[in-house]
């Protein structure tokens, strides 16, 4: 007979036969005419029967009751899942969350009703004292040593001080030195010496960090004062 | 009628004849709107049959009695996620079928390694030695108990990802694309399987086909 499909076709259509006599009319022929491909058909016919006449178990007598019970204790689990140890651990987080955001909040000022402050600007104000100040000779030329500032040698040279308990003030006077922001780290005094045609002179400077790194570094060289070193930043 | 009447009202239930003729979509959906009845009816249609493939998977009696309990509950704990997109049987069958793999997957991290067993298959895992007994038995009821035992033995001791697609497409009779929705899993991969299960036990129960 001739046999439009071969035997490993033929098996496989058998293994999926819905059941073991429902063979398609190409299988139903090929087995019909290979004695390989039948003993196979019959092999598998009794394996499916041998697992299917196995006996089926029933449920015990007492399976709904024991399900009502088991079925009322989920009921009361589930009712309070919330309150679980799992429960517990997302409310705890949230709470944690909740605070942490209002602390951050208040931080920032968004209960106060200011209005945030600007950038701190980069200057130093300071209220001088209405104090005479030498003049420049008349045609302002120096002496070719370049000097820029002249301070008056029978006028003493703007002292700023900081004192630990209070404001930094202008040494002399008593005018608090006015800072732009809190932002700044008035960290020390510094003195800059600044010749004139009448003679030499000091001035304090408060030195001013901002950030990590000085913006302008002066240095009032050896001569005199060498171990001072000024650290300005305005 | 009065059978099922009386397994609803032993679940604390009260059937009722329109609880009867609903289907099982219907039967969710009443499930979901708080009808115990309809839930009652669900547990009387499945019970036996999901028991019965829990056994075969698990070859314990009890374990699989509670399993397909906690089957149940998890059906009625979850009834609001039910989908219809496939049906019930699938659903249930799919449940019950993870409950028994993860029982198994419990049994294999507790079970001991024998010293008789120390071949794998090739997959890896341990696989018991169990010869076919060739000697008759005289009885006929022995003869029947020997070979049942031996068809349990040799289907438990099939790796898990083969006893599932076997026990559901030879002993509950689903089709191979309700397997597949059930395992998840393609319908190739389940006719595969299942040729596989099939040669592994012709091997082991030669004696009885």
């Amino acid at each position: 007979m001739n046999t439009m499909i071969g035997c490993s076709q033929t098996k496989r259509l058998i293994d999926e036969a819905d059941r073991p006599d429902a063979l398609s009319f190409e299988a139903s022929n090929h087995v019909a005419a290979c004695v390989s491909c039948e003993s196979f058909a019959d092999e598998r016919a009794r394996l499916r029967s041998l697992l299917a006449s196995g006996t089926r178990v029933s449920v015990p007598m007492n399976f709904d009751a024991v399900l009502k019970a088991k079925l009322e204790e989920s009921k009361r689990r589930f009712a309070f899942g919330w309150l679980s140890s799992a429960g517990y651990l997302r409310l705890g987080a949230a709470t944690a969350a909740l605070i942490i955001m209002v602390v951050a909040a208040q931080q920032a000022g968004l209960f106060s009703g200011e209005q945030p402050q600007s950038a701190p600007e980069t200057y130093v104000s300071v209220k001088e004292p209405p104090v005479p100040v030498a003049a420049e000779p008349a045609g302002g030329i120096s002496d070719g040593r370049g000097p820029v500032i002249t301070v008056a040698s029978h006028y003493p040279a703007p002292q700023f001080s900081r004192g630990n308990r209070g404001p930094a003030r202008v040494a002399g006077t008593g005018v608090p030195l006015e800072l732009p922001g809190e932002n700044y780290l008035h960290e020390d005094t510094g003195v800059m010496l600044v010749r004139g045609p009448n003679g030499e002179g000091e001035v304090s400077l408060p030195m001013v960090s901002v950030g990590a790194q000085s913006l302008v570094f002066a240095s009032a060289g050896a001569s005199r004062r060498a171990p001072h070193t000024i650290g300005t930043s305005f | 009628m009065a059978a099922v009447t009386h397994q609803a009202q032993a679940i604390g239930l009260e059937g009722s004849r329109s609880v009867e003729a609903a289907n099982d979509h219907e039967l969710l959906a009443a499930i979901r709107d708080g009808d115990e009845a309809a839930f009652g009816e669900i547990v009387r249609r499945y019970r036996n049959p999901i028991t019965n493939f829990v056994y075969r998977m698990i070859d314990d009696y009890e374990r699989s009695v509670e399993l397909t309990q906690e089957t149940f509950i998890r059906i009625y704990t979850s009834a609001s996620r039910y989908q219809a997109n496939y049906s019930f049987s699938t659903y249930i069958y799919r449940i019950a079928t993870n409950l028994a793999i993860s029982e198994l997957r419990k049994r294999k991290r507790r079970r001991f390694v024998s010293l008789f067993s120390p071949y794998t298959n090739d997959d890896g895992e341990p696989v018991e030695i169990d010869p076919p007994d060739s000697n008759a038995l005289q009885d006929e009821v022995l003869i029947g108990d020997e070979r049942r035992r031996a068809v349990s033995r040799a289907i438990t001791s099939l790796p898990e990802k083969y006893r599932a697609a076997i026990v559901l497409r030879d002993v509950e009779g689903l089709s191979y694309d309700r397997i597949a929705e059930v395992l998840k899993l393609s319908e190739g991969t389940v006719k595969s399987r299942i040729n596989r299960a099939r040669n592994l036990l012709r091997e082991k129960l030669t004696a009885y086909i």
